[in-house]
C-alpha cells in the first residue's frame, strides 16, 4: 500500500513572479494491485504527485510511504512511463528496453534476453535494432513501457503516458495496457486530462482541483472487469463520464 | 496486435539506416551529387588560366604557372620541409586544445558554479581576434615553434570549449529524469546521458576548431616564425614572386580541407543516429 499524508509542495518562481503551489495538503492511500487513475485539468499538481511517489522529488512537507517504508529516492520496486517516451536517441529498442537493467549493473546478454523476451510481450518483433525516430508515436510508448517492465517493479507510474499519440492508437495502447495490468500484479498510478481514459482504465478514480493542487473526491469506477468493449454505451460510464465533466467544468471557470 | 502489424506495414518503407548500399550505387550517387561541383571548380580554373594569359598582370600569373611554381618547390624540398614544420605545430596546438577544451567545456557545462566563474573569460577569448595575442607570445618564446603551437591551442580550444559546453546544457532534461528514475548515480548519468547527447556538439566543436587551427597557424607562420608554409609565402611574397605564392596558397587550401574533412568524416561515424 501507497500513503500519502499531509503531502505539500512548492515550487520557487523561475522570473520573480510568485512561487507555484504545486500541492497544498494531499492525503491519498492506495492499495496494492490497484489501478489508479490521477484526474484533472492541467496546473492541479497530478504530474507533481507522480514525480513524488517516484522519488524524484521531494515534498516540502509530508511523508509518503510504501508499505511503511518512507520514499527519500528512486528505486527498484517503482518505474515510470513518460508523457514524451523519454527513449534515448542514440540507442536502438533493445538498448532503450534494456537501459533500467544496464544501469543496475545487469551482464549484456542477460539483459537482452529480457528486453527480447518484453519486445514479443509489447508486439515490437522485427524492430528490435530501430531507432526512436524510426518508429511511430504509438511504437515509441510501447518502448516506454517495456523499459518499465523490464525492471519487473511493483508499482508502475505513468504520466499521461498517451497523451502524445492519435485516438486511435491511444485506445489500442489502452487495451493492451488493460491486458497487461490483468496478466501482471502491478498497481499502476495513471495520471491523464482525459476522462474517458481515467474511466476506461482505473478502478479508482482521483479528481484533483488546481491552484493549489488538491484531492477534490476519490471515486470508485465500479465497472466490472475485463470491461466491456463497448464502454461508452455502459450506463455507469456515461453517468460517471458526464459527472466528471461537469466538476472538470465547474473548475475551468 | 493489429496496430502493430498496420504500424508495421508503414514503418517498412523505411528502410533502417544500416542497410547496405551496392558500392556501384554510392559512386554514381557520388558522381550524381558532385557534378555540379566540379564543373563549376573546373570553370574557375579555365577563368583563372585564361585572364592569366590575356591580362598579364603581375598579380595573376596564370593556373599552369602556379601548378609549375608548386611542382619546382617540392622537387627542391621546400614545401616537404615546411608542410612538416607546420603540420607539427598544427597536430600538437590541436591536440592539446581538444585534450583541454574538451573537459573544460564538459565541466563548465555541468556544473553551474564553475561556468558562472569561467564564462566572462571565454567571452572575451572568443570575441577578440586571437591575433592580438602574438606580440605577447612572441615576447615569451620568440621565434620558436612554441608561438606556433600556442597560437594553434588558442585558437582551437575556445571553439572547442564553448560547444562542448553548449552540448552538454542542450541535452534534454527529460532523458536525465529518466535515468534518475531508473537509480542512475551521477556518474551514470554523466556517462550514459550527458556525454552521448552532447557528442554532435562536441564533434561540431572539434571541426570548426580543426578550421581555425589551420588558420592560426599560417597566421602565425606569416606573422614571426621562420619556418613552415606561413613563412614560405612571406618569404615568396616580400620577392613579388606571384606564381610561387599562389602555387603555396594552393597547397595550403588543400592542407585545410584534407584536415577539416577528415574530422568531418570521423564526425559522422560516430553521430549517425542524429541523420
Amino acid at each position: 500500500m501507497i500513503e500519502l499524508r499531509g503531502l505539500e509542495k512548492t515550487f520557487p518562481s523561475q522570473n520573480g513572479d510568485a512561487p507555484t503551489i504545486a500541492l497544498a495538503g494531499v492525503d491519498l492511500k492506495i492499495e496494492t494491485d490497484e489501478f489508479l487513475c490521477i484526474l484533472g485539468p492541467s496546473g492541479c499538481g497530478k504530474t507533481t504527485i507522480l514525480k513524488l511517489i517516484a522519488g524524484l522529488i521531494a515534498p516540502d512537507a509530508g511523508t509518503i510511504t510504501i508499505d511503511g517504508v518512507a520514499v527519500n529516492a528512486p528505486g527498484p520496486d517503482r518505474a515510470v512511463v513518460f508523457q514524451n517516451f523519454a527513449l534515448l536517441p542514440w540507442a536502438n529498442v533493445v538498448t532503450n528496453i534494456a537501459f533500467g537493467l544496464e544501469l543496475r549493473g545487469m551482464a549484456k546478454t542477460a539483459r537482452e534476453a529480457i528486453a527480447l523476451d518484453l519486445i514479443r510481450a509489447v508486439g515490437l518483433q522485427g524492430f528490435e535494432h530501430h531507432y526512436p525516430r524510426q518508429l511511430s508515436g504509438g511504437m515509441q510508448q510501447r518502448v516506454g513501457l517495456a523499459r518499465a517492465l523490464a525492471v519487473n517493479p511493483k508499482i508502475l507510474l505513468m504520466d499521461e503516458p498517451f497523451a502524445a499519440v492519435d485516438a486511435q492508437t491511444r485506445r489500442m495502447l489502452q487495451e493492451d495496457l488493460l491486458q497487461l495490468a490483468h496478466t501482471t500484479r502491478k498497481t499502476i498510478i495513471f495520471v491523464t486530462h482525459d476522462m474517458d481514459e481515467a474511466v476506461r482504465l482505473g478502478d479508482r478514480v482521483v479528481l484533483m482541483s488546481p491552484r493549489p493542487g488538491q484531492i477534490r473526491e476519490a471515486i470508485a469506477v465500479a465497472i466490472p472487469r475485463p470491461r466491456p468493449v463497448d464502454l461508452d454505451q455502459n450506463p455507469r460510464a456515461i453517468e460517471l463520464k458526464t459527472y466528471l465533466w461537469q466538476q472538470l467544468r465547474a473548475m475551468q471557470n | 496486435m493489429a496496430t502493430i502489424t498496420r504500424d508495421a506495414k508503414l514503418i517498412s518503407r523505411h528502410p533502417p539506416a544500416s542497410r547496405a548500399v551496392p558500392f556501384r550505387e554510392k559512386i554514381s550517387a557520388f558522381v550524381r551529387t558532385t557534378r555540379a561541383t566540379s564543373l563549376a571548380l573546373l570553370g574557375g580554373i579555365l577563368a583563372w588560366e585564361i585572364a592569366g594569359h590575356v591580362l598579364q598582370f603581375s598579380f595573376l600569373p596564370p593556373f599552369s604557372a602556379a601548378l609549375n611554381a608548386m611542382w619546382r618547390m617540392t622537387l627542391s624540398g621546400e614545401i616537404p620541409r615546411n608542410i612538416f614544420a607546420s603540420l607539427t605545430a598544427l597536430f600538437i596546438g590541436y591536440a592539446l586544445a581538444v585534450c583541454v577544451g574538451v573537459p573544460l567545456g564538459l565541466v563548465m557545462g555541468r556544473y553551474r558554479k564553475v561556468d558562472y566563474a569561467l564564462d566572462s573569460y571565454l567571452t572575451i577569448l572568443l570575441a577578440s581576434p586571437s591575433i592580438l595575442f602574438v606580440p605577447i607570445l612572441f615576447s615569451i618564446f620568440g621565434t620558436s615553434r612554441l608561438t606556433q603551437i600556442t597560437l594553434v591551442f588558442l585558437y582551437a580550444f575556445i571553439i572547442i570549449t564553448v560547444n562542448a559546453r553548449s552540448g552538454i546544457k542542450t541535452v534534454d532534461s527529460s532523458h536525465v529524469e529518466m535515468a534518475r528514475s531508473f537509480g542512475a548515480s551521477e556518474r551514470q548519468i554523466f556517462s550514459r546521458i550527458l556525454l552521448p547527447g552532447a557528442l554532435p556538439m562536441i564533434m561540431a566543436g572539434l571541426r570548426l576548431g580543426m578550421g581555425r587551427g589551420v588558420r592560426a597557424m599560417i597566421n602565425g607562420e606569416m606573422l614571426i616564425v621562420l619556418i613552415g608554409m606561413g613563412a614560405l609565402l612571406r618569404q615568396y611574397g616580400s620577392r613579388f614572386d606571384a606564381a610561387s605564392v599562389y602555387g603555396l596558397l594552393l597547397v595550403v587550401i588543400g592542407i585545410a580541407l584534407l584536415c577539416t574533412s577528415t574530422i568531418q568524416w570521423i564526425e559522422q561515424r560516430v553521430t549517425r543516429w542524429t541523420m
